[in-house]
């Protein structure tokens, strides 16, 4: 730009001890400024940023807006729903529908299950998936690419589909008959039972009962009625141990690689690993470590990012879900947050405000239900973006 | 394969290490996915056999022996597709709003993605605030969204309500002049009319394209910068880089979020016809399971169907080694 004044030397203008100022003879300022701004590129550039941050802001806002609703309106009166110079910020603060969520609806109670709950199936997920994912990812077998074609599957048929059946699947759980064996009911083959066979072989299956009708543990629950309750509670008949209504359903589905989603986790991180280096198990195979161990020392420390973002979506899906939870603990007395979006017996009204009034409250206790999601999306969001990033390098 | 190694190695002694470590990996692999495989023979199987089974039965839980089940052969499809007034009527119409939504997911996710991996200003912010939604609002909120009124309330900003009760400020653009817009222009009302439906519906569409933009943006991430820079010193546009280098670079990618927009929107549960299966569960296990899998069945025909067309237009990049 300033080519003629390249060959000129600099003038000193001032000089201290340790400081000097040196200007060049440069082309005024004025003139300048002109070569850099008035020119068609940056003028397109400048348009196009603009262009761009309009239409993000403005999804943004898309974004945003309803949370803002929730916010405002979850800390407005009763006397703001039926103002209509009332709109977004509350004439009347008041904390009462906080104040009545917390205390009736047990918040803290439903906010502890469904952490547990989600805690430890969002890190079986994590871990099995990584591993699943890693098989696929990184060894060549027959079958490979068909047993992948059936995680996919997995995801493809609508869990609705699969919902009665499983739930009568975990409330009779038996694999293969090994209950039914052991609990003295023999062992049934094409509609044929073997007891059929005689009485000696009837009596020698018969003898074979050697589970509990119940199993039992955890605290026991008082509850003022006679009924007996303890935290975890599982009938066994011959048609199965019945599992509904405890959390075990839900691990067994993690621990398989069968939960909500897990199709996609599956696919995310074998991406994620197709794209760690070959050379990165190769020397630690050299090394004269097995795959397991190369897989717990090498690969799973360099995807932690991926395995956060994953562990994110596991968290996150899992406590917000109703789905699973519903059909699996149907009629359990376990607080859960989900069943937490209800109106407080102390808010019930009828006033002009009615509908709004409920809509807010519903919007509190869905506030307070992804409170901590929020809390822990803003330590982990960089994860999420890092993971993803990294996923596609060498792919 | 595995015979054809063994006796190469009878004749040279040396390849029999490379065999036994690849069968080694191979059974490594296995091992790796046996959560998996244990997973679908055990629970997934019995699963979806019980789930197919069931649909022609009727069920009655009993209290002590389980449950009884009665063979009544074709009689709980027939009643869902010919007796209920409700269900094909549900599905045409939810079938119809799929055709709408799926495109617009991809176009918009893509098109986002592709804005996001652009370095500008508070890229961070917006990534951050973009996949908001993946995490928050699924499930129990996708059903509190569902009955919220406070947000177009709101959203009604005083004044502009003119008391008729259909404020035209509550879309987020007043899409009527826009019709006209186009309509003057001759360009065809149904391409319009989609566009427009599309930005009205644009929160939705937002809402359910996190998961598709994050695929994208990995998929955007892959392609190599000495690309571009090639490109841009080739003096091409980013017009033309676009549809040259990253369509094709990420049409891969296209395919995947294609079939998972697909399942995903097919399988939400804030979908029309799902919610009604959902609804049908309380009042029937059985009928519902045969919705279910006329549902189902449907699913994997479209499936199959898009993917059919995506696979077409892929571009598979030949690895160098």
């Amino acid at each position: 730009m300033n080519a003629q004044n390249i060959e000129k030397k600099p003038v000193v203008k001032r000089e201290t001890k340790n400081k000097i100022r040196v200007d060049f003879d440069r082309s005024p300022l004025k003139e300048r400024l002109k070569a850099k701004f008035l020119n068609f590129h940056f003028l397109a550039k400048v348009v196009l940023a603009i262009f761009r941050m309009v239409l993000m802001i403005g999804i943004s806002y898309i974004i945003i807006f309803p949370f803002l609703t929730k916010i405002s309106g979850s800390f407005m009166a009763m006397q703001d729903f039926v103002d209509v110079t009332v709109r977004l910020i509350p004439k009347n603060f008041s904390l009462d529908i906080y104040r009545a969520v917390i205390d009736e609806l047990a918040y803290w109670e439903c906010l502890l299950n469904t952490f547990t709950l989600s805690f430890c199936c969002a890190i079986i997920q994590t871990f099995i998936c990584c591993l699943i994912a890693y098989g696929f990812a990184k060894f060549k077998f027959r079958g490979r690419g068909f047993l992948f074609m059936l995680v996919m599957l997995t995801m493809i048929v609508p869990h609705q589909t699969l919902r009665t059946s499983m739930f009568l699947e975990f409330r009779y759980f038996d694999v293969f008959g090994i209950v039914r064996l052991l609990k003295g009911g023999g062992i049934e083959l094409f509609g044929h039972n073997i007891t059929e066979l005689g009485e000696g072989v009837k009596e020698f299956f018969e003898g074979l009962n050697v589970l509990p009708d119940e199993i039992k543990w955890g605290a026991y629950i008082p509850d003022g009625s006679k009924l007996e309750k303890y935290r975890v509670q599982m009938q066994i008949t011959q048609a199965g141990i019945s599992l509904t209504e405890t959390y075990a359903p839900m691990f067994l589905l993690s621990l398989t690689g069968l939960a909500f989603k897990n199709g996609l986790y599956i696919f995310l991180l074998r991406q994620f690993f197709r794209g760690v280096p070959d050379e990165l198990e190769e020397s630690a195979y050299m090394d004269g470590s097995g795959p397991l161990r190369t897989f717990f020392q090498v690969i799973l420390p360099v995807s932690i990012p991926m395995m956060i973002t994953v562990f994110l979506f596991a968290f996150c899906w899992q406590w917000t879900d109703a789905f699973y939870t519903g059909t699996l603990m149907p009629t359990s007395d376990t607080k859960m947050l989900y069943k937490m979006v209800e109106i407080p017996k102390s808010l019930e009204t009828e006033y002009a405000g009615q509908g709004l009034y409920y809509s807010a409250i519903r919007n509190t206790c869905g506030l307070l239900i992804i409170l901590p999601l929020v809390v822990l999306y803003a330590f982990c969001q960089r994860f999420l973006v890092q993971g993803i990033e990294h996923s596609g390098i060498a792919n | 394969m595995t015979n054809n190694v063994a006796m190469d190695s009878a004749k040279k002694p040396k390849r029999r290490k490379i065999a036994s470590l690849d069968r080694r990996k191979a059974r490594a692999g296995w091992f790796f996915i046996l959560p998996f495989i244990i997973g679908f023979i055990v629970i997934y199987l019995p699963m979806v056999y019980e789930s197919i089974k069931l649909s022609f039965h009727s069920l009655k839980i009993t209290a002590a022996a389980g449950y009884e089940l009665e063979f009544v052969g074709w009689e709980n499809y027939s009643y869902a597709l010919g007796t209920d007034p409700d269900f094909v009527e549900t599905l045409v119409t939810g079938l119809g709003q799929l055709a709408f939504d799926v495109p617009a997911i991809l176009i918009f996710s893509l098109f986002m993605a592709v804005m996001l991996n652009q370095k500008a200003a508070g890229r961070g912010a917006f990534r951050a605030i973009f996949f908001i939604p993946v995490i928050l609002s699924t499930g129990i909120m996708e059903s509190i969204a569902a009955k919220d009124i406070m947000n177009s309330y709101m959203e009604g900003t005083g004044g502009i309500d003119d008391g008729s009760g259909q404020s035209t400020a509550n879309d987020l653009i007043s899409t009527m002049d826009m019709e006209k817009l186009f309509a003057n222009m001759k360009v065809g009302t149904g391409l319009v009319k989609y566009v427009t439906s599309a930005i009205n519906n644009i929160y939705n569409i937002v809402n359910r394209a996190g998961v598709q933009m994050l695929i994208f943006l990995s998929g955007l991430q892959s392609i190599s910068p000495a690309v571009y820079e090639s490109c841009k010193i080739d003096g091409a546009t980013a017009w033309e880089t676009f549809w040259k280098i990253t369509f094709p670079m990420i049409s891969p990618m296209i395919l995947v979020n294609g079939v998972y927009t697909v399942i995903d929107s097919f399988t939400t549960g804030n979908n029309a016809v799902m919610s009604f299966i959902s609804d049908y569960y309380n009042k029937d296990k059985v009928i519902s399971s045969a919705m279910a899998w006329v549902y189902f069945l449907i699913v994997i025909a479209v499936v199959a169907l898009i993917a059919a067309i995506l696979s077409a237009f892929v571009f598979y990049q030949r690895k160098n080694d």
